[in-house]
């Protein structure tokens, strides 16, 4: 079982969570931890590409982090002199660092989002806001592609006819390219009167539209819910305790490591690796099963 | 307690409509009755106020005019039943299946009516299950409408409408975008609506054929009138009797029958028809069996247009191949056609040929030239299948004007009297009816004075009057020399007009013959009048048929 079979919100408040947390922490711990949950997870779910592109990644955090500590001039502990005579510090480096990596962390969270978030679950989460907004996305989502086909048409039957992409000179080939948008728009607009006409047949206009959805939210997901709050309350009270953020301006100051703040660190980790150690472990049971 | 209903569905008395801005009326003195539970057939040329008709008996469609006399729905005048009762109880679906899809999952367009209604969760799931199962169409559930074929699509449209419970349903035209199996799957499930679920079936369609044997009524208009509302086969000795030129439009067996009888009871399906050319000819000699025994064909001496050999094509590197070998010889100056289903790559085959893809192995030669873009839009032209996606002006004369230099307006009168487009120079081209529409783009891009002209479904939509004339226009080009090559999944349209035809198969040329020789083996990818008489006579056309029925008869 994948994490995106669960209910939509459940995805939802994961990844708004994740990204809350992944910008907002600025210990260390916690941001390394996201750093690696993300780029474990990432890599698992998108494969090969993702790799490469995280790996990609770090070189581009270290020069962010060069950059940064280049122009940017706080804290006390001078590491060296840039050749304008400029202070480098360590807690420059050391903050250029945390936003390069919480940046990147972000980054891995989006693909993921974009991966799991197939059209329909965003039209079911704004459906709970709006039935007539998703519904509205909804219509947007089928006609994109069919736009783009009808767009290639276009260009087929202009080259019939002497006056497609790249027949012509210059001037040519810019006016043809306005003929182009004109007969798409014209196809829009008339395109919208039939699809029109096909709501109404159905009903459209009526008051009191519901919103249908393929979701259900059942047991798994309440357990799953439950152990969410459950992480996230450990989690926000470690925030409301300072355990999640250092000072790095002036000084570097980081807080004691207790007992407690170790705790915060495994429940940080545990959390954000939840989808990944439910799908691991479907995994698993799968692989025994054939 | 609900009482028994008595009154009929619909009830429609002297109705009348007036578009704005129109003197003469588009429907006249409308009186029809459909009971419940009625499969009723519309039939008629485009123009002739069916569409209209239709849309008076639903009243969010129905357009703006003028609108005399009463329709009542179970008894009561429809414009007071409210909208919420006339959207579940009176379906409609129209003709293009894409648009009418309205949203991209295939789920979410199930359940669009019952949205609308406010229905809750529990219900809608249930209502969209059960209507799923009932299309078999939940193995495509979850899916991206995108991904659908055209068929599967207004299937879709079907059971969307369908999900609302309705009494009645109303298709305008629905198969006309559809290829003929897609066509006759989703004719059949409207016949399977009507038996299993009592739904009251009223239809406009051009294919007669594959609805007449279905209907309890065919009703026949012409000018807004109903000249003919009949069972289905007293309908051709009606037609005949008012020598209405809608007769062209019933059915191969139907036809042949009144063409050698006057009276009795005409075969309505391919197997009627047999039965009944067995019966006559049960124990006679058959004294010729075929017209033409001499046909064969034969192109080794003949100029060619087009030689496309050993031709592989794929669209990504990745991908399967579309075209896998195919070996292509088309004379100068005939009309060649090319049969085959759906997916075969029968238009990558048009698209490799025009230059707008290119093979990755294998030689095309145009007129003896190497296949290319630059060619396209001067040796060679393409019809495009959706004819609006190249106009541009505001009439039709300034349409075809920007194709030509200054100076060369005769060669516009020229091709717009080839094509019967010059009555139409100060229309909007948006404002012409599908057939005109057609000619007008036909006329445009033979202005690009083309030695080959390729057509890709050319057919499809389009009633047997303009058929007709569709293929005098081809026959005329190829008077002046133009080698018209067209794909098609219409067996009739081929073997009438086509010199050579060709099978296409899993992306190639399975094989070519002359039409005669070509369709006489088939028994699917052939005509109907030679499903009817296999094995009595070696007829392909409908004309032979009749002759031969007559030579042996003795007439």
């Amino acid at each position: 079982m994948k994490f995106e079979n669960y209910h939509p919100v459940i995805n939802l408040i994961f990844f708004v969570s994740a990204v809350y947390m992944a910008i907002a922490f600025s210990h260390p711990v916690y941001i390394a931890l996201s750093f690696i949950a993300f780029f474990a997870y990432s890599v698992k779910r998108c494969g090969k590409k993702q790799l490469v592109f995280n790996l990609l990644l770090i070189p581009l955090i270290l020069l962010f982090t060069a950059y940064y500590s280049f122009y940017t001039h706080f804290g006390v502990t001078v590491i060296k002199q840039n050749y304008i005579g400029n202070s480098i510090t360590l807690e420059s480096v050391l903050y250029g660092l945390s936003i390069g990596m919480r940046a990147g962390t972000v980054l891995m969270i989006m693909s993921l989002v974009l991966k799991l978030f197939t059209s329909d679950r965003v039209t079911y989460l704004f459906g709970r806001v709006s039935p007539k907004l998703s519904l509205f996305i909804s219509v947007a989502l089928r006609m994109i592609p069919r736009a783009n086909d009808y767009a290639r048409k276009i260009n087929e039957a202009q080259m019939c006819i002497g006056k497609g992409k790249g027949q012509g000179n210059i001037f040519r080939r810019f006016t043809n390219s306005l003929r182009r948008v004109y007969i798409l728009l014209m196809w829009f607009f008339e395109n919208i009167v039939e699809e029109s006409h096909s709501m109404k047949a159905r009903g459209y206009s009526l008051k009191g539209r519901t919103a249908f959805s393929i979701y259900r939210f059942d047991n798994r997901d309440r357990s799953i819910i439950l152990l969410f709050s459950i992480c996230i309350t450990f989690i926000m009270s470690m925030k409301f305790l300072s355990q999640t953020d250092i000072f790095y301006n002036p000084q570097l100051i980081i807080g004691r490591i207790t007992a407690v703040s170790v705790g915060g660190y495994i429940v940080y980790f545990i959390y954000l690796m939840l989808p990944c150690i439910i799908e691991t472990v479907n995994d698993i049971r799968y692989r025994k099963n054939i | 307690m609900k009482k028994a209903r008595k009154m009929a569905q619909f009830e429609i008395s002297d109705l009348s409509f007036t578009y704005p801005l129109k003197e003469e009326k588009t429907i006249k003195n409308i009186n029809l009755k459909v009971e419940s539970g009625e499969f009723i057939t519309l039939i008629g040329r485009s123009g002739s106020g069916k569409t209209t008709l239709l849309r008076q008996l639903k009243t969010v469609l129905a357009p703006v005019g003028k609108k005399e006399g009463t329709v009542l729905f179970n008894g009561k005048e429809l414009s007071t039943i409210g909208l919420r009762e006339e959207s579940s109880k009176i379906g409609y679906v129209m003709q293009n299946p894409e648009s009418q899809t309205v949203t991209d999952r295939v789920w979410h367009e199930l359940a669009f009516g019952l949205e609308s209604l406010g229905v809750d969760q529990n219900t809608i799931r249930l209502r969209v299950a059960e209507m799923a199962s009932f299309f078999g169409i939940q193995n495509w559930f979850n899916k991206d409408v995108a991904e659908l074929s055209g068929g599967q699509k207004q299937l879709l449209n079907l059971a969307s409408v369908m999900a609302m419970q309705p009494e009645v349903l109303i298709l305008d035209e629905p198969t006309s975008q559809l290829d003929p199996i897609a066509a006759s799957d989703f004719l059949a499930t409207i016949k399977k609506i009507n038996l299993e679920l009592g739904t009251t079936i009223i239809i406009t369609e051009h294919r007669l054929e594959d609805v007449i044997h279905m209907s309890d009524r065919i009703i026949v208009m012409e000018d807004g009138k109903i000249i003919a509302d009949e069972k289905p086969e007293n309908v051709g000795k009606v037609l005949l009797q008012k020598n209405s030129e809608i007769f062209h439009s019933m059915p191969t067996p139907v036809k042949v029958y009144y063409s050698v009888k006057s009276d009795g009871m005409p075969p309505l399906t391919v197997r009627e028809g047999r039965s009944w050319l067995l019966k006559e000819f049960d124990e006679r000699d058959i004294r010729v069996k075929d017209l033409n025994p001499d046909s064969i064909y034969d192109i080794d001496d003949k100029e060619l247009a087009l030689e496309v050999k050993e031709v592989w094509m794929r669209y990504r590197k990745e991908g399967d191949d579309i075209l896998k070998d195919v070996n292509l010889f088309v004379p100068s100056g005939s009309i060649f056609a090319l049969l085959g289903g759906n997916g075969t790559g029968k238009s990558t085959l048009l698209k490799v040929i025009s230059g707008i893809c290119s093979p990755y192995r294998g030689s095309i030669r145009v007129k003896g030239k190497k296949a290319s873009r630059d060619l396209l839009g001067k040796t060679i032209t393409m019809l495009p299948q959706d004819p609006k996606s190249i106009f541009v002006k505001k009439t039709v004369k300034e349409e075809l004007m920007e194709m030509v230099e200054k100076g060369e307006e005769e060669k516009i009168m020229e091709l717009a009297k080839l094509c019967e487009v010059d009555s139409l120079f100060d229309s909007h081209p948006y404002d012409l009816s599908g057939g005109e529409t057609e000619r007008v783009a036909l006329c445009k891009v033979l202005l690009t004075d083309p030695d080959i002209l390729l057509l890709d479904e050319p057919t499809k939509g389009m009633d047997n009057f303009f058929k007709e004339k569709f293929a005098e226009i081809m026959i005329n080009l190829k008077k002046r020399g133009v080698t018209v090559i067209l794909v098609s999944h219409d067996a009739e349209f081929c073997a009438e007009y086509a010199d050579y035809t060709g099978l296409f198969f899993d992306g190639s040329v399975i094989t070519v013959n002359v039409p005669d020789r070509f369709f006489r083996n088939n028994s699917f990818y052939t005509t109907k009048a030679n499903r009817m008489s296999k094995g009595i006579f070696d007829a392909v056309k409908t004309s032979d048929l009749i002759e031969l029925y007559r030579i042996n008869q003795g007439q």
